[in-house]
């Protein structure tokens, strides 16, 4: 079931990071525990001279970046939750004239550790891309970044919400 | 259709790589380069506002310091064998150690084991101190063996 509240602050999220914004990853949709983005078909990505490996990398930022969002979906408020590793299997190359879709699930949390999981498709998720797993790390509570939180909860506007107060560096 | 295999020899003899970097979208996007000390390649993401994601630190995004590490394994394969084709992923494993600053982050790649189709690249990526790594990370590429 769809949660547009999660949806939002996720969308909100990746804003927050310029290389997201440069890559234009949206969000299609989101619930209290998965997250769907897509990858827009850019001209950025398409200059390649030839067939092979053309989106090499960008599948890599594309499940990091996908993983990360899915601990949103997971916790009550937001968290700084560095990323510990990440591992992804490639099970056949993409089409670089249609989207790539990443569906992303937080399916574990403890006390100090999240674990995700990620499919990148093209098609359909049953017909997969790429397979990813992560770990981030949960920094507790006495490690605080109030600028990026209020971004994240929608308190204050990603462009005119400067802030001289930085929160304790991870 | 371009040869892989003679780009290789031209960037080894002149020095600039970029041609093949150009070969791969995604490195450009990101601004990677190389050069080339004797035997050893170091590969260099410079410092870019468009690579940042946590803003309040401001760090780098994770999965661009990620993409850079495999782009440069990928790199160092096409490097040092004499494939016709680029390398193909298989699998990429990456650990983070510590925040990638806004500042130049560098890597160098080592080829642990050269099979007949799969080979196994080890990398390292640091910003003040090679010693001081902010991430490692290990792949396997299929290589297409040469023509013979």
């Amino acid at each position: 079931m769809r949660n547009p509240e999660i949806e939002a602050r996720c969308q909100r999220f990746m804003d927050a990071l310029a290389h997201i914004r440069k890559l234009g990853l949206r969000v299609i949709q989101a619930d209290e525990r998965r997250v769907t983005l897509v990858l827009p078909v850019q001209d950025q990505l398409n200059t390649g001279k030839t067939n092979t490996y053309l989106l090499g990398g960008a599948l890599t930022t594309l499940i990091d970046t996908a993983s990360a969002v899915s601990t949103l979906c997971v916790l009550p408020e937001f968290e700084i939750a560095p990323t510990l590793d990440l591992r992804i299997d490639h099970m056949k190359a993409p089409t670089h004239s249609q989207p790539l879709y990443i569906q992303a699930e937080c399916y574990r949390t403890t006390r100090s550790v999240m674990f995700t999981r990620a499919t990148v498709y093209q098609t359909s998720v049953d017909d997969p891309i790429a397979f990813g797993i992560g770990t981030f790390m949960r920094l507790g509570a006495d490690v605080v970044d109030p600028q990026m939180k209020a971004l994240v909860e929608g308190d204050i506007d990603g462009d005119t919400g400067v802030s001289t107060e930085k929160g304790a560096q991870a | 259709m371009i040869s892989i295999t003679e780009m290789v020899a031209e960037a080894h003899a002149t020095g600039d790589y970029m041609p093949l970097i150009e070969l791969i979208p995604y490195a450009q996007v990101i601004g990677v380069n190389c050069e080339r000390f004797g035997e050893e390649m170091v590969f260099r993401l410079p410092r870019n506002p468009d690579n940042l994601g946590n803003p309040t630190l401001p760090a780098i995004h994770g999965g661009v310091i990620a993409a850079f590490m495999e782009l440069s394994a990928a790199f160092q394969v096409l490097l040092q064998t004499t494939t016709p084709e680029l390398p193909k992923i298989i699998d990429f494993s990456v650990d983070y150690m510590r925040a990638g600053l806004d500042r130049d982050t560098f890597a160098m790649c080592q080829l642990e084991r050269r099979g007949r189709r799969v080979t196994n690249c080890s990398v390292i990526a640091w910003q003040e101190k090679r010693t001081e790594p902010i991430a490692t990370a290990r792949a396997h590429f299929l290589v297409k063996p040469t023509d013979s």
